[in-house]
């Protein structure tokens, strides 16, 4: 179903429920795969997922369409993973690095990753990145998001995306680099 | 020396090797998102669940406040059986106290409150005139007393 039949049938109180299920059937596996790369445990993700979806449904009526539907969600995922890490940090009074430190030791526990030493060397350099900067490299990387696009959900510009981006490409190389085994 | 590490020349992945989700997890998902933006049958009071907690928690140190403040103002006052006693009629207390053997002594009199004693005011100050007449009208063993 397109974005805007889904949009049109949410409006009809009769078809809402049907419009709303489409759209997280839809949009679930990459809301799911965005929050999760920023705050790494799945019950977090799972928490944040329900979050944004929950915060669509309430906001979908008024959605104006200056932006795509499907930026416009990664953008209420976005701004639920940045009040996560905020709230968590604020609450455990833990500084930048000792978030960082904890996500990466949740991978280090994970059983994907065993024996893969440079993809684990490579996934705590993005652990170390400031939250939005890691946001930034993720939606680049990863999901290999046009900037234009990145520019509409973080509201950032181009320009300081482009430059966001690189610097954390500089950071994840040298720490690789500096943590590698090959010394 | 170490061998520089360039992003572009590591095999990309769609996303970090993390662990799959549980399974069926995406199937339940749409369900679990529907549940919750339902309407549910929630008690009259479901309105609580949506404040936040220093709401909540303004809410109930009002109430609780409230409570003590509602309990000060309806207890009844000490003064009530003054007030009630001072309603009747001079003329059926002196008959009351006449009707009964009781007598007022100057000990009863000397508990009564200086303004009861004294009128209204303190200190009268009576003109000579005023006090021959109030000196006339008691019987002559007071006087004497």
């Amino acid at each position: 179903m397109e974005d805007q039949e889904i949009l049109s049938k949410f409006r009809d109180p009769a078809s809402r429920n049907v419009a709303f299920n489409q759209l997280v059937r839809k949009y679930q596996s990459k809301v799911y795969w965005h929050v999760r790369k920023m705050v790494v445990d799945h019950d977090d993700a799972d928490d944040l997922v329900q979050d944004t979806f929950v915060k669509v449904w309430n906001h979908l009526e008024s959605f104006r369409q200056d932006a795509s539907l499907y930026t416009w969600i990664y953008r209420i995922a976005t701004n639920e993973c940045l009040s996560f890490l905020q709230s968590k940090r604020r609450r455990f009074f833990l500084p930048l690095n000792d978030v960082g430190a904890e996500l990466a030791q949740k991978l280090e526990a994970d059983e994907q990753l065993a024996g893969d030493e440079v993809e684990l060397k490579l996934q705590k350099a993005i652990l170390r990145l400031p939250d939005k900067q890691r946001l930034v490299f993720n939606l680049r990387y990863y999901d290999e998001m046009p900037y234009e696009q990145m520019a509409e959900v973080t509201g950032t510009s181009v320009g300081a995306l482009k430059a966001s981006y690189h610097h954390a490409v500089k950071k994840v190389e040298q720490y690789v680099t500096e943590h590698s085994l090959n010394n | 020396m170490n061998t520089p590490f360039r992003l572009d020349e590591h095999r990309r992945r769609p996303h970090p090797p993390l662990a799959a989700p549980p399974d069926r997890y995406f199937e339940q998902l749409p369900a679990r998102v529907m549940q919750r933006v339902q309407p549910s049958a929630a008690p009259a009071w479901g309105w609580l669940t949506a404040l936040s907690a220093p709401l909540r928690t303004a809410l109930a140190s009002t109430l609780v406040l409230g409570g003590f403040a509602a309990s000060f103002f309806l207890s009844p006052t000490p003064d009530v059986a003054a007030i009630s006693l001072a309603q009747v009629p001079q003329d059926e207390l002196v008959q009351y106290l006449l009707a009964s053997d009781q007598r007022v002594t100057l000990a009863d009199l000397a508990e009564l409150p200086d303004a009861v004693a004294l009128g209204n005011d303190p200190y009268p100050q009576p003109t000579p005139d005023e006090l021959q007449r109030e000196l006339d009208a008691l019987p002559a063993d007071e006087v004497y007393f």
